[in-house]
């Protein structure tokens, strides 16, 4: 008697795993490979059965297991890694040099300087974003432009499925090269790509050339966001900005007629749950990594700075060439900054940890992680 | 001319419909009302084609009701007039029924129901025999095509004699089966209208035609009824067959008449066992059944469906006991025949064989060995929509819509070709889980949207094609409207009562006789309800996928999309292809595509061949009738559609 060979369904595993174990961070990583998954609002939904083994949906996700040492080893110098923040090439602060462009981004408006600078220099031919439509349903576009950079520049409080806008990108033809800014779990789903990619679809993810991170302590889900608006009579559309100020433990809604405060509890409410889970806060998976200033006492000096993680030499080379073409103003960040930077990032990484227990019901299974990672082992609650 | 109009003492080919259509003539009918319905719908589209020629008003009308609603005031106006429907049809008229019978008739109106045992073509396996017994009316059953003529015409001078409706029952094999038949008289001339009420309530001819005083009216209908029992003793209808002292005997009506007459053929009981044949089975001439009764000891009671007869005739058996003795029955009651589904030679045969201990000769193990050959070369086909079917782009939108919603809505359905959604749950994406009659599916739509209150809470959405909206949606949407039910409700509109054969209905402008008729639009039926309501083309994937989204989004109140797209085999659609599809094979990635054969193993339009050799997806260019829809699926846009020069 032979035992008959269990086959075992990628989507069936991700819809088990994944979706309905409330882990699913919108990115957009199983979507625009197939028919099969789509993103509908801030949900990755399944629309018919694929009775494929090994899929692609399956492997890219962030929130399927990975060995992430390996990953560790194949993006980034041994030497750099930092079990807190991932590869640290260098840290500094950051601004861009345009003031106009410091008033219609976020912070110091260095994650859009470096865009454009990549574009104008030829380093990539497309830059996939974050974009946001009128009923604050957001997705991943392609921008090829200054003016379309600016256009979606800021930070959206809610996931995007910008790996989708990748997918779709890099199946056509003449992508040439692509630049993605992406949270932690994006940028994630891409360096899977990297590691898992089957030989016929190399030339696919070997279209990336760039990724920018974004620093993330978590997204919003966009129904609990809405309810939460709606309660408070703010209206979507006239939403330009939100912020969470250092120092102050609130909200702000930057709207058409001012702005409007919330208690960090009450925004929390709205938290997407499998932001809970998620152990990186600084986008560890990126070339450069990008973060609102946390420095002196001042949030209205602090507020037009950013913080930046150089991860890789790719992205020492795009951070050279911008100072050289005085993009962007750059100062070295003391190291006490990188050390508060690393115990919050910690802190996020323990709490996650708990969480996960917390799901599972046993510190042996943690979901998506392996806990023999030295990174996990590290923050496991001893 | 029409071979239905052929003169007296010709042959004819007739189909039992058609047959059944030349009794009506012969006996001077002049009204004709139905509902389209397998297998009954021959009947009316046959009397329509020669409406003109014999002077008739023929209809469809909106539901089998109203039709008996018609038939019934071109009676109490003096005319003759049928009225025809399959049998759930008959349920949808009892209610009317019920009060008609009460009241009583005046011209002669026979009630025509075409039963579907073993459900070949409804989904129920309805029994109105029934409502003969329980209404008090006569029933008859033809069991040849000529019979079927005949007994339509005489079904006419019986409702006159006693003033009441007549109940005629043919089945699937009789209605669709043909034969000879010999053609009697079309009469010369046509009857007038008259309707007179100013007479003595109790006069059946002259006064109102009411059902009250109730219990006075009903003491006269049954005594009427009496007198239809003597009438059916000496009916030539009633016939036996066999033996003098036959060791069994056959009680049947209808094609089991003739499938038992073949089973004795078959096994060589001609000498043994005796056939009582009767056209008329309710009510049951005793003295008749009292005669063939004392022939023997033993009964085989054939029927189809339930066991009417076989009830009927041992109610009477019981009551002559002492004169009788006691007999043995056979029939369904004792599992010699089975209790559900068609009947057919064969089966009969066997519960014969069993009885009389006689074995059929067995076929030679050869033929059984080369049938059971031939049979495994026969493909497998699944229930599925047409190629080029807009239910199935309803569906697949349908499907889409409710995956992107989430909450694991599904749909109530109903009776058309789209019911298939729901008997082959793969053709309808697996979004269809209720299928009832005609109108529930709104209704049962209505109720599930009340449920949030105890915890459900699941977006509900309904479907019904558009000679259902009339037939009997309308009341339940409005029940939906009024009490606040939170619904979706699509119209399948594919321009006609496709599935019957494109009988017209009252949303369009022609009437069964082809006359020009008001159109009665049904958005603005929905609209005038106070309903939201959209028009799209289902083919176009895009605006209909939003719509639907943006209904279940929409919460509280009831939606209706109404889905415009022509049956793929309309007369006006049948052999033109709007589109010529192909597939492109450079395009197409076949295996290697992340589709995982989208269009043939999820689409699943027969016109989409999986070319097993080349592994990549092909147009069958026969099969497909070019809607293109496939187009807009295929990931790869690999499908090709290129409009079509006529």
């Amino acid at each position: 008697m032979t035992t008959p060979i269990k086959t075992v369904i990628s989507q069936k595993i991700l819809k088990k795993e994944v979706l309905e174990g409330d882990l699913c961070t919108g990115c957009g990583a199983c979507v625009g490979l197939c028919p099969y998954q789509v993103i509908y609002h801030d949900r990755t939904v399944q629309l018919h059965t694929c009775d494929l083994e090994n899929g692609k949906c399956y492997d890219f996700c962030p929130r399927t297991s990975t060995d992430l040492n390996e990953l560790r080893n194949m993006l980034f110098d041994a030497g750099d890694l930092t079990p807190e923040t991932g590869a640290v090439k260098g840290y500094y602060f950051s601004r861009a040099t345009d003031r106009q462009l410091r008033e219609d981004a976020q912070h110091g408006g260095t994650v859009t300087a470096l865009m454009e600078l990549a574009l104008f220099e030829g380093l990539i031919d497309s830059a996939i974003v974050s974009a946001r439509d009128q009923e604050f349903v957001q997705n991943g576009v392609v921008v090829k432009d200054e003016a379309a950079l600016r256009k979606n520049a800021g930070s959206k409080f809610t996931v995007s499925p910008t790996v989708a806008a990748f997918n779709r990108l890099a199946a056509t033809k003449e992508a040439g090269k692509i630049g993605v800014v992406a949270t932690p779990c994006q940028a994630l789903a891409l360096a899977k790509m990297k590691l898992k990619a089957v030989k016929e679809d190399r030339g696919k993810i070997d279209q990336l050339k760039l990724v920018i991170g974004l620093y993330c302590g978590w997204a919003f889900a966009a129904q609990k966001f809405k309810e939460l608006m709606g309660q408070n009579d703010i209206e979507l559309e006239s939403i330009a900005g939100m912020d969470i100020p250092a120092g102050k433990n609130s909200l702000e809604i930057y709207t058409g007629n001012g702005t409007k405060s919330f208690p960090l509890s009450d925004a929390q409410a709205c938290i997407r749950s499998a932001c809970n889970y998620c152990l990186d806060s600084t986008a560890e998976y990126a070339d450069i990594s990008v973060g609102a200033a946390r420095f002196g006492d001042s949030w209205e000096e602090m507020r037009h700075w950013n913080q930046m993680i150089v991860r890789t030499g790719k992205g020492r080379n795009l951070i050279e060439l911008a100072i050289k073409r005085g993009v962007l103003e750059v100062r070295n960040a003391p190291a006490e900054s990188l050390r508060q930077l690393k115990n919050v990032a910690g802190e996020k990484k323990k709490e996650a940890l708990k969480n996960i227990i917390r799901k599972s019901g046993s510190a042996k299974n943690l979901l998506y992680l392996d806990r023999h990672d030295p990174v996990v082992r590290r923050f496991l609650a001893k | 001319m029409s071979k239905l109009l052929s003169p007296a003492r010709t042959q004819v080919l007739f189909m039992g419909n058609e047959a059944i259509a030349r009794g009506a003539l012969e006996a001077g009918l002049n009204v004709a009302a139905g509902y389209p319905g397998t297998p009954s719908s021959e009947i009316i589209e046959s009397l329509a084609h020669v409406a003109r020629e014999r002077k008739l008003y023929v209809e469809w009308s909106t539901n089998e009701k109203v039709a008996l609603e018609v038939a019934a005031a071109a009676s109490f106006a003096g005319l003759r007039s049928m009225c025809v429907m399959k049998q759930n049809g008959v349920n949808v008229a009892s209610d009317f029924l019920l009060h008609l019978t009460a009241s009583g008739t005046r011209g002669g109106l026979v009630l025509v129901t075409c039963e579907d045992p073993g459900a070949l073509s409804s989904v129920n396996e309805g029994e109105s025999r029934y409502f003969a017994r329980m209404l008090e009316i006569p029933l008859l059953e033809p069991s040849s095509f000529q019979e079927a003529k005949d007994l339509t015409k005489w079904a006419f001078e019986l409702s006159e004699a006693i003033g009441n409706v007549v109940m005629l029952r043919s089945v699937t094999r009789m209605s669709h089966a043909s034969g000879n038949v010999i053609c009697g008289k079309l009469p010369a001339k046509s009857r007038r209208a008259k309707f007179d009420y100013d007479g003595p309530v109790m006069d059946s001819r002259t006064g109102p035609m009411i059902s009250t005083p109730v219990v006075a009216k009903h003491t006269l209908h049954q005594k009427k009824l009496k007198g239809v029992e003597v009438l059916f003793e000496k009916s030539p209808f009633n016939r036996y067959a066999g033996p003098a002292k036959p060791q069994l005997l056959i009680i049947t009506s209808s094609v089991c008449f003739l499938y038992s007459q073949e089973a004795i053929k078959m096994l060589g009981l001609h000498k043994k066992v005796g056939i009582l044949k009767l056209g008329c089975t309710w009510p049951l001439p005793p003295a008749l059944l009292k005669k063939h009764l004392l022939k023997t000891d033993k009964i085989l009671i054939v029927e189809e469906v339930l066991s009417f007869l076989e009830e009927n005739v041992k109610v009477l058996a019981a009551g002559m006991l002492k004169q009788m003795g006691s007999k043995i029955f056979y029939g369904k009651i004792d599992g010699s025949l089975p209790s559900v589904g068609e009947l057919n030679p064969d089966i009969v045969a066997a519960a014969l064989g069993k009885i009389m201990k006689v074995k059929r000769k067995s076929l030679p193990a050869d033929y059984t060995r080369k049938l059971q050959k031939a049979a495994a070369l026969v493909p497998v086909r699944e229930q599925t929509f047409c190629a080029g079917c807009p239910h199935r782009a309803s569906f697949w939108n349908i499907h889409n819509a409710i995956a992107l919603d989430g909450r694991k809505g599904f749909v109530c359905g109903d009776i058309g070709c789209y019911s298939m959604a729901a008997l082959s749950p793969a053709t309808g994406y697996h979004t269809m889980p209720t299928l009832h009659s005609m109108g529930s599916g709104t209704g049962l739509a209505s109720g599930f949207a009340k449920l949030a209150a105890f915890g459900f809470d699941k977006p509900i959405l309904t479907v019904c094609g558009d000679s259902t909206f009339y037939h009997a949606v309308i009341p339940a949407l409005i029940n939906a409207q009024h009490n606040r039910a939170d619904i979706t409700f699509i119209v399948l509109d594919n321009a006609g009562t496709a599935m019957t054969g494109f009988q017209p209905h009252p949303g369009l402008p022609t009437s069964a006789l082809k006359e020009t008729v008001p159109a009665v639009d049904i958005a603005a039926i929905c609209a005038a309800i106070g309903a939201k309501v959209m028009i799209s083309d289902p083919f176009d994937l895009e605006t209909t996928s939003k719509i639907l989204t943006s209904f279940l989004e929409d919460k509280g109140s009831v939606k209706v999309l109404i889905l415009r797209q022509a049956c793929a085999l309309s007369p006006e659609k049948k052999g033109k292809k709007k589109f010529n599809v192909k597939v492109n094979d450079a395009l197409c990635l076949g295996e290697s595509c992340g589709c995982n054969r989208l269009c043939t193993r999820i689409f699943r339009c027969p016109a989409l061949i999986w070319d097993r050799i080349k592994k990549k997806a092909l147009v069958d260019e026969v099969i497909c009738a070019g809607c293109g829809v496939c187009a807009s699926i295929c990931p790869q846009k690999a499908i090709l559609k290129t409009e079509a020069t006529v």
